[in-house]
């Protein structure tokens, strides 16, 4: 019966090829422009580490300028800056609570004497802690990270990115091998895989939508080598800062950290021992805001950092406006066309077709008309992105986010074929009503 | 033409008419609302730099080792850059304008950061820096050679006994006086005083100072083992001779590499960008649904004039012209088309108010949905048009015959 149903909305479409393509059309249009606007909604609304977001943490505390008309952030004067001081950073490092905790900063980085690269490779290097890898799940080709101790000597040893690698070793198992970092020989313990979290939510100081950094030293080889963070530093203070030893013990945030506390027992004595910090801090006469301690967790971070920007957001809602109206056509267009077909309708109730077959028989073509606006939407939505993906990369911020993702295309399956059977109830349901006499007695 | 018939007919059809007029109302609402949102974003745009952006590219240079002379290095980069031919000025500089690339600071009226404050970016130049920036002095004077600081490798503070300063920064920290001479404090209470005013152009951006708040500061950077250079050529020029540099710059000293070198049309390219994708977005959006709406219309009439073969052919017969079957669908289309604007206008204001309470837009402007009526009227005409046409060649012969 089903086959027989199917067959008829084949010839039904055929007797009006214009209205079906119309209808067709409309519901492709809906779905592809549902799909582009979706798939940028989500790239950019997306928690790049969802499965750890109850238990890492970005560590902030306020020691910032007590003076109330240069709060940092001017438009959030409430909120804690985004980054720690070093002497703050390196207590709160060392705190004895269990569980990971990595600080972080970005040095600029000169990549030398390896055989791929004739002349030096510019590396902005993320120094940082030994746990930063397993941590934020980073995934590794070869070797992995550095040990605890290489942290505090420090010792010359680098990871390297899948990229850099790529540049340098030609992809190679490099592990062992040593490079000239910013002049110092260090030794290759680990290489990465591809790892893109977009955004790169643990550090959005500068932008949250580069790459994760080329090359990755321990956090002490900045102090060390007395290297001035490249990345986002803020001072504040009276007091002069001519050197590097004077940076390090000024009030001069440029320092990110996370912890990664699985218990809530871990976190309450994290935010307990910042707060005992706190106090003793302002004792001393430093932290002269208001204790602003904060334990945030990586969707809040996202949050409160402003990732999702407006601008998606209102597309998303243009979006759906759009997907309605196409709906809309759509019940017009069928009601209009089942209407016209109605005598044939009264004729097989008159031969004894009942309502629900009737109705059966008109979602059927409604069903063969979705699929095949779904099927059209789909490759409208992937040529969408493409000049999306054209548009972005062309400048702006997002460059890689506009890929066709697999999520992206069970929801716009699942789209097409709930809103186009919706629109097509109503239609087949009237036509299911019409009374056959009134039909039949017309002609 | 007698209105009755009409509107008789329309509620023979009552289900797809609300449908038309839903489509409507929704277009006219995305319409006026898209159409604003896009002017403003042109405007913004459009706004001034101040900036010859065209003629202009900025280098940065990196030190490839920690005991790099940033400081040699960058005088042989400039008059290198100097000597060019095509190249009009060209000077080192500690922010890239147009770009996240610098520093920025307050400026304090007394010490201890007391008496008002004003947050600009920092861009320290030598003396052809505003030659180099296009900037045009309004009053006080530039730096002297012999007045510009150059910073050794590790010297990492940017103390200076005198800026020039762009109108919106003099004007943010003397409201309503003259800034000129004045003397204004850094965080640390050194006096500083202001010798110049310039008119402005956009500094730093994205990193919370206003655009327009810049502070020229006398000084050579190459404290971090980098440097920027800023270099403005002759008209039409600065694409090929940034080329040029980028290649002998390139090659001709092993101890540091160009790190990045582009125009600054690219930089302000990129700034727009979200504006302008957003705008396109917008644009391609809106006009799909006018699109769809248009098929709406035109998929309705037809359904209506195909229907009501026999009646038409009825109105003919009875003396109905040509014209006046085309004015009895083009009306009941208006009728339609006119519920849908008046449901439109109330949708688009509501929208309207929603985006500027949500994302902190302006209001609607009253004129952009005037506008948005008097086309959704236009258009719904035009789609109902051809079908309309078509009723009328209906011939009066077919109220004799039976279907």
């Amino acid at each position: 019966m089903l086959g027989y149903y199917f067959r008829l909305a084949i010839n039904s479409f055929r007797r009006t090829p214009g209205l079906t393509l119309l209808m067709v059309g409309a519901i492709a249009l809906g779905i592809s422009t549902c799909i582009v606007t979706l798939t940028v909604y989500h790239a950019m609304s997306g928690n790049p580490i969802w499965w750890k977001n109850n238990v890492l943490y970005a560590v902030t505390m306020d020691a910032w300028d007590p003076s109330p008309a240069d709060p940092y952030y001017s438009d959030h004067p409430e909120r804690a800056p985004a980054q720690l001081s070093y002497r703050d950073a390196m207590y709160l490092y060392q705190s004895p609570i269990p569980g990971r905790k990595v600080i972080m900063t970005v040095l600029f980085g000169m990549l030398s004497g390896a055989p791929g690269e004739s002349v030096p490779m510019q590396a902005q290097t993320q120094a940082t802690t030994h746990d930063f890898f397993s941590m934020f799940d980073v995934p590794f080709e070869y070797g992995g990270s550095w040990d605890a101790a290489a942290d505090n000597g420090p010792a010359p040893v680098i990871v390297l990115s899948k990229k850099t690698n790529d540049r340098l070793f030609g992809g190679a198992d490099s592990v062992g091998q040593t490079v000239l970092w910013n002049g110092h020989r260090f030794r290759i313990v680990g290489v990465l895989d591809d790892w893109r979290p977009l955004p790169r939510f643990y550090d959005m100081t500068t932008s949250a939508w580069n790459d994760p950094q080329p090359v990755y030293v321990p956090f002490q080889w900045g102090p060390m080598l007395q290297a001035m963070p490249a990345g986002n530093s803020s001072c504040w203070g009276a007091k002069p800062v001519k050197t590097y030893q004077e940076f390090i013990g000024s009030e001069c945030i440029w320092i990110e950290m996370w912890a990664e506390l699985p218990t809530a027992q871990a976190r309450a004595r994290m935010q307990a021992y910042m707060n005992s910090y706190w106090a003793s801090q302002h004792r001393a006469g430093r932290f002269m805001r208001p204790i602003n301690n904060h334990l945030t967790k990586v969707s809040d971070w996202l949050r409160i950092n402003g990732v999702v920007s407006s601008d998606s957001r209102i597309l998303l809602r243009l979006a759906f406006a759009f997907l309605t109206v196409c709906l809309i056509n759509t019940i017009g267009i069928l009601l209009a066309k089942f209407l016209r077909a109605a005598p044939t309708a009264g004729l097989r109730r008159a031969l004894g077709a009942s309502r629900k077959q009737i109705f059966l028989q008109h979602l059927a073509e409604v069903a063969t008309l979705s699929v095949a606006g779904a099927t059209l939407g789909l490759a409208l939505g992937a040529a969408g992105l493409t000049a999306v993906h054209a548009l972005y990369a062309s400048g702006g911020a997002y460059g890689e986010l506009a890929h066709f993702d697999p999520l992206g295309i069970v929801w716009a399956l699942a789209l097409a074929a709930i809103s186009t059977l919706a629109a097509g109830l109503y239609p087949a349901w009237t036509v299911g009503r019409l009374p056959p006499s009134l039909y039949l007695k017309s002609r | 033409m007698n209105i009755r018939p009409v509107v008789s007919a329309l509620l023979r059809n009552r289900v797809g008419a609300i449908l038309v007029a839903l489509e409507v109302a929704i277009a006219l609402a995305v319409l006026v609302n898209a159409a604003f949102i896009v002017g403003q974003r042109i405007a913004k745009i459009a706004e001034p730099t101040g900036l010859d952006q065209q003629d202009m590219f900025a280098i940065a240079m990196a030190g490839t080792t920690t005991d790099f002379d940033a400081q040699s290095s960058a005088r042989d980069d400039i008059a290198y850059l100097r000597s060019m031919h095509g190249v009009v000025s060209a000077a080192p500089a500690g922010t890239i304008p147009l770009t996240g690339d610098g520093s920025n600071g307050e400026l304090y009226l007394e010490p201890d950061q007391r008496g008002g404050s004003a947050v600009g970016s920092w861009l320290a130049t030598d003396e052809q820096g505003l030659r180099t920036l296009g900037a045009t002095l309004i009053a006080g004077r530039n730096f002297r050679a012999s007045e510009i600081r150059h910073l050794a490798r590790g010297d990492i503070d940017q103390a200076v006994p005198e800026v020039i300063v762009t109108q919106s920064m003099a004007h943010a920290l003397f409201p309503g006086r003259n800034a000129l001479g004045q003397v204004v404090y850094d965080r640390q209470n050194r006096p500083i005083t202001i010798i110049g005013i310039v008119r402005d152009f956009v500094g730093q951006v994205g990193f919370g100072s206003p655009p327009y708040n810049v502070v020229i500061l006398p000084q050579v950077p190459g404290a971090y083992g980098s440097y920027f250079c800023l270099v403005r050529t002759e008209p039409g020029r600065a694409e090929a001779i940034l080329h040029l540099a980028e290649r002998h710059l390139a090659a001709s000293n092993a101890t540091r590499v160009i790190f990045f070198a582009h125009t600054l049309d690219y930089y302000k390219a990129q700034l727009d960008s979200d504006d302008r994708n957003m705008a396109i977005f917008l644009v391609v959006v809106t006009a799909l649904i006018l699109a769809i709406t248009c098929l709406g219309i035109f998929g309705l009439t037809t359904f209506n004039v195909s229907t009501r073969t026999k009646q038409i052919g009825t109105m003919r017969a009875v003396g109905a012209r040509k014209r006046d079957v085309v004015s009895h669908f083009l009306l009941e289309n208006a009728i339609i088309v006119g519920l849908g604007v008046l449901i439109g206008c109330t949708l688009a204001l509501g929208v309207g108010y929603w985006l500027s309470m949500e994302y902190g837009l302006p209001r609607l402007d009253l004129y952009f949905l005037a506008i948005g009526v008097l086309i959704l009227a236009v258009i719904g005409q035009l789609a109902a048009w051809q079908p309309a046409r078509r009723a009328a060649s209906v011939p009066p012969s077919v109220a004799t015959r039976t279907v």
